[in-house]
């Protein structure tokens, strides 16, 4: 039996899981153990299409969950909204996690029913980009490749022809390639609001790259755990000092590096031209609705106040709809960088909202997507 | 009424017909405003079908006008442009209605305070803008919908929450009217804070011997149901079907054969040093009586001090102590309540309040009360706390928590008249004393009590103005007191045997926890507020509850009583009625575009809403109708009636147009 | 006519039971303000939607004015406090979005409160003539 709070060091007991999974296969057997013991009655999986593209699914067959590792850092995608309305585990990064409490605090998705793994995240890559980049900095046809890795600071490609190609993010950053821009300065790396939270961060020595680090969070952890355990799925030992220190020395250092993004995105744009800055940049859009759509924290519907009130018909310098989202998602958005991603005319909207949500945040003392304490839209927060 | 059929969320633009009255007030408006020019203006806007000018729009002539004008032209909207809707909307609601329109139908545009009235000397900007506050007024016409209001059927009983003499007067007139009253005490007797008075100004007759009479009644009276040692847990609905659950704390003791023989009391070993109702002073028993007077005349356990040796149990003749007693809880169903909770007194602080807490002698004015009093601690005989010696050189500190920046701003309005009126007392009792008064201001209104202060004054009571600096109590217990008179500018080291408190009346603990239960809002003294100053003084803004006596802010008996019969003749209106009507301007929700997300769920102070099975649910005769769940509402879904966001756009739009239009 | 000084276009959202018979005062105190104030009337301050007032400036207004019953005095228990917690969402985006924050204020104002009102489009209007047009005013509209 674990606990709350318990620190551990883990891995799946079936070998061709262990081997397949990134580290260890533990994530992979305690998702596919909640689904065989009934704790759910679905897991979401990224069904892989290429080493650049997934879709999520949920599938309520054990096999295909433990045929489902392997870490994809090109598939962004924010998991929040297909979990909504069923009884499902899965896995997340800290923003999929986030996303998913956000839903919930909006009667959109009950926690009580839906159990998270959270996966450490220094980050993702936008698919299109990362073949770009395939190209012009490595110099290897997409098609090639089989496998890539990250390991001190380096990205790693391999190809078919058993060739490795390794150049440092930093490098690929400074090209405009690497991470997405939001995850270079996103603020939470250890998904501390979902049930477990994992990651190969702390694992040394001979289980390194064998083993999972995994954090118990709360009751439904343990429960997701516990579960694992007793169907002979998973092993765990609890994590020494040293492992935990270089985890959290790990995290502290990824935050580091996100300040300073922060610092450079967010230069201050002076005060005078800064309407002229955001008119400009909303100037392009073509009201496809995407970045709405794909906004893992907004539950409402097609008709919404930031819809139905805004018209392509006003004579407006920027849109209602611009305006209105902008204020609900300032106490809100949690920075994911999916509308970004979706922009059809690449209009920086992330990047923009976060300019209105950081201030809006931080001098709230607030950080959406958590914990189910503080309610959506501040405004409730009457003394 | 069969007009309102065709006008519904159906209706084409087209069909809208808006009739526009601009109303020159006189020269009130027509004075500054050129009002035919408005007129004029107004018929060119789109859907407007008839605009005229009236020299009195609110006169018999301008009203038919307008219902004549509703026939003939066939409108179905009414604009009037004239005074301020505060005073006149109901006026003009109630002559479109009888012009065959629904009331709702109706728009008002204020061309008069906001606009001639303050743009005097710039007549051509005046009308400008009138013309384009019309403008304004016809683009939310357009949009008006018709709303009906609510019947809801009123429960014909009433519960009276605080059975203190306001309380016990709003039930008697409620009973006395022929309904059902529940009488919520939580003392173990009723009669609150006038039963512990000795006397009362300014006639200085004895307090229990007058309210006496009035809690027999109470108890006598067939229609009232007492319920003392309770309290009210819950309350749940709205006017006329409010579902309220009391908890009636366990006595121990069967009031239904108990005779307040008071042998128990005599029995028992278990002395308490804490006599609430002598303020504290002197000491009562486990087992007690709470007065002599007390309604009902029935014993009480305080089982916290109880040390079950059983000796009253033994005693009692009628058998009527049961130890094994447990709280029981009523459920009852009212159409009306009122709420006379009352007050708590300023309770002084050692720090900042004269010594009190520190010194022996320094008493406030309800201890005085008690000292005074034939069936206190000390049979009425005055002496002082350090020695029980009686003291001869008797000073009063006016305004004590009261008028007090770092305390309470407010006046507390009877301290005053109890000071003069126990300074009388003590000049009566005892010629050979000296008493002294020391005030900022003497605050003597309504008959008979500036006489009273007169009379003080021929007695020979001395008046200092002026507030206290130091207060020393020296080792044989007497006070001296520093204090300038201001009028004079001497300075005294005052020597006296006792000091009185002045202290005044504070919203009262128990009282802020019904305010919670009601959801009643508080004023800024913290005393329950009222719905209007003047003109709604004991109605609050929630239908069927009503706020009485010194709960509603600080007052003397007599006008206590008065609000106690005003809030049972506000409150009978609806029993007598049997029905109420719910505000017609509610929130209501599409259900098609509400995702259930439960945002708008905590911002109604009046738990309108809920969510059931993930959707909303909206509790219409709750509905105050504010429309704050609207405005958090992140869909539309949710809107409020006759301020829908469309209705307020277009008004906002219609605000602005492109030059040379 | 002698073309006339610019005069600004400003949108006040007034609470019935407050703010807007503080207005009502001033006007029957006489008290003489530029004619550039367009009150729109709602119940409570509560339902002053930050939407409308984004509506308000992009329509043209030169300014928006959220008021309504002084704090404690609300009509419906509080729906001022949420007024206020809504207004400071407000405030902190017209100052991200680079629009001159005096274009959007709030202030309470009793029933009573007829001068102070009358004051208040003074000193507010005569700002606005300083900053000159709303720079999301669209062209051509006044």
């Amino acid at each position: 039996m674990v606990e709350v709070g318990d620190r551990l060091l883990g891995y799946a007991t079936d070998p061709n899981v262990r081997s397949k999974g990134a580290s260890g296969g533990l994530v992979t057997a305690v998702l596919a153990a909640a689904l065989e013991k009934g704790l759910v009655e679905g897991v979401v999986i990224l069904k892989r299409i290429d080493e650049y593209e997934a879709v999520p699914v949920i599938t309520d067959d054990v096999q295909e969950v433990l045929s489902s590792g392997g870490s994809m850092h090109a598939v962004p995608v924010n998991l929040a909204k297909y979990v909504v309305g069923k009884k499902v585990a899965m896995p997340g990064k800290p923003c999929d996690v986030r996303g998913v409490i956000e839903q919930a605090k909006r009667n959109s998705v009950d926690l009580s029913n839906t159990y998270i793994v959270g996966l450490n995240c220094g980050g993702s890559m936008h698919p299109v980009l990362t073949k770009e980049m395939l190209i012009k900095m490595y110099e290897i046809d997409p098609e090639d490749v089989v496998g890539e890795e990250i390991e001190k600071g380096k990205l790693i490609f391999k190809t078919k022809s058993g060739e490795e190609k390794s150049i440092s993010i930093d490098k690929l950053e400074e090209e405009g390639y690497g991470r997405r821009e939001s995850c270079r300065y996103c603020d939470v790396k250890i998904p501390v609001s979902a049930d477990l939270a994992c990651g190969n961060w702390g694992v040394i020595g001979e289980l390194a790259g064998n083993a999972t680090f995994c954090e118990v969070m709360n009751e439904k952890g343990k429960l997701l755990l516990d579960t694992a355990i007793e169907a002979g799925y998973v092993e765990v030992r609890p994590a020494d000092e040293k492992s935990i220190s270089i985890r959290e020395k790990v995290n502290s250092a990824m935050l580091k590096l996100g300040d300073e993004w922060k610092e450079k995105v967010f230069d201050e744009i002076p005060d005078k031209d800064r309407l002229k800055y955001y008119i400009d940049q909303f100037a392009d859009c073509i009201d496809c609705g995407a970045c709405k759509e794909v906004c893992p924290v907004c539950s409402c519907g097609p008709d919404s106040k930031c819809t139905m009130f805004h018209s392509l018909a006003d004579n407006y310098k920027m849109s209602m709809y611009h305006m209105v989202r902008l204020l609900h998602l300032s106490d809100s958005c949690i920075g994911c960088g999916q509308c970004a991603d979706v922009c059809p005319v690449d209009i920086p909207v992330t990047t923009i909202f976060r300019r209105f949500a950081n201030p809006a945040q931080k001098n709230r003392n607030y950080m959406p997507g958590m914990d189910l304490k503080r309610p959506p839209f501040l405004e409730v927060m009457l003394k | 009424m069969a007009q309102d059929e065709s006008i519904t969320g159906t209706e084409n633009a087209k069909d809208i017909r808006i009739g526009v009255f601009v109303c020159e007030c006189g020269t009130n408006i027509g004075g500054v405003v050129n009002c035919r020019a408005v007129a004029d203006y107004a018929a060119t806007l789109p859907n407007v079908v008839h605009s005229v000018v009236n020299k009195y729009t609110c006169s018999d002539a301008g009203q038919s006008e307008i219902k004549q004008a509703i026939k003939n032209h066939n409108l179905n909207r009414v604009l009037v442009a004239s005074c301020t809707p505060k005073t006149h909307e109901p006026i003009f609601r109630a002559c479109v209605e009888e012009g065959g329109l629904n009331p709702y139908l109706f728009e008002f545009v204020n061309i008069r305070e906001h606009c001639s009235w303050i743009h005097m000397q710039d007549k051509d900007s005046a009308t400008k803008k009138a013309s384009e506050l019309v403008r304004m007024g016809v683009s939310r016409a357009r949009l008006l919908e018709p709303l009906q209001s609510n019947e809801v059927p009123v429960t014909n009983k009433a519960l009276v929450i605080g059975a203190g003499v306001a309380g016990m007067q709003a039930a008697l007139d409620i009973a006395d009217m022929g309904y059902k009253v529940y009488l919520v005490e939580k003392n173990p007797s009723i009669g609150g804070k006038m039963a512990q008075l000795d006397k009362t100004f300014p006639t200085n007759d004895c307090s229990i011997c007058i309210l006496g009479p009035k809690m027999v009644e109470i108890a006598r009276n067939k229609n009232i149901e007492l319920m003392t040692y309770s309290e009210v847990e819950e309350v749940d609905g709205y006017v006329g079907n409010f579902k309220v659950k009391v908890k009636h704390k366990p006595r121990f003791i069967d009031t239904t054969t108990c005779t307040g023989c008071g042998l128990c009391v005599q029995k028992c070993p278990v002395e308490v040093p804490y006599f609430e109702f002598n303020e504290g002073i002197g000491t009562r028993k486990a087992i007690y009586v709470p007065f002599p007077q007390a309604v009902p005349l029935r014993a009480v356990v305080d089982k916290s001090v109880c040390i079950d040796c059983g000796a009253c149990i033994k005693t009692c003749e009628s058998h009527s102590i049961n130890m094994e007693q447990k709280e029981t809880f009523s459920d009852i169903e009212v159409g009306v309540i009122v709420v006379t909770t009352g007050y708590d007194i300023y309770d002084p602080e050692p720090k900042h309040d004269f010594g009190y807490g520190l010194c022996d002698n320094v008493v406030t004015g309800m201890e005085l009360e008690r000292l005074l009093n034939a069936s206190g601690p000390t049979m009425g005989k005055l002496v002082r706390p350090s020695d029980a010696k009686p003291p001869k050189r008797i000073g009063f500190v006016q305004c004590v928590g009261s008028r007090d920046k770092n305390r309470n701003r407010y006046c507390s309005g009877f301290c005053c008249m109890y000071a003069l009126k126990d300074a009388q007392l003590i000049r009566e009792k005892y010629p050979d004393s000296e008493v002294y008064i020391m005030y900022m201001d003497i605050r003597s209104p309504f008959r008979n009590y500036e006489e009273f202060y007169d009379r003080a004054r021929d007695m020979g009571i001395k008046f200092i103005r002026g507030k206290p600096g130091k207060v020393d109590e020296d080792k044989n217990g007497n006070v001296t007191v520093r204090i300038e008179d201001t009028l004079t500018s001497n300075l005294y080291n005052l020597e006296l045997d006792l000091l009185v408190l002045s202290v005044g009346a504070v919203a009262g603990e128990s009282s802020e926890h019904i305010r919670h239960l009601l959801k009643v809002s508080r004023a800024a003294d913290g005393f329950m507020m009222e719905a209007h100053p003047k003109l709604k003084p004991v109605d609050t803004n929630l239908d069927g509850i009503f706020i009485g006596g010194v709960t509603q802010g600080p007052k003397d008996i007599p006008y206590s009583v008065s609000q106690g019969s005003a809030c049972a003749a506000r409150a009978t209106r609806y029993l007598a009625q049997g029905k109420a009507t719910t505000e017609g301007i509610t929130v209501e929700v599409d259900d098609d575009v509400c995702v259930g997300c439960g945002i708008c769920v905590p911002m109604c102070p009046f738990q309108a809403l809920s969510l059931v099975d993930g959707k909303l649910n909206i509790i219409k005769a709750l509905c105050k109708g504010c429309g704050t769940c609207a405005t958090a509402c992140p869909t539309g879904a949710l809107q409020q009636n006759h301020f829908k966001n469309e209705q307020l756009l277009a008004q906002i739009r219609g605000a602005f147009t492109f030059e040379g239009e | 006519m002698a073309e006339k000084e610019w005069e600004p276009k400003i949108v006040a959202f007034c609470c019935n039971w407050c703010s807007y018979g503080g207005a009502d005062t001033a006007g029957m105190g006489r008290f003489q303000q530029p004619s550039s104030l367009r009150i729109i009337r709602v119940m409570c301050s509560g339902r002053i939607d930050p939407m409308h007032v984004f509506n308000a400036f992009l329509e043209g207004a030169d300014a928006v004015l959220v008021t309504g019953c002084h704090l404690g005095d609300c009509h419906y228990v509080n729906g001022n406090y949420k007024a206020e917690v809504r207004y400071q969402f407000l405030e902190e985006m017209v100052k991200q979005l680079g629009l001159e924050p005096e274009r959007l204020q709030l202030n309470w104002i009793s029933a009573s409160e007829g001068e102070k009102f009358a004051n208040f489009v003074r000193d507010v209007t005569a700002k606005i003539k300083e900053l000159g047009p709303s720079p999301l005013k669209p062209e051509g509209v006044n």
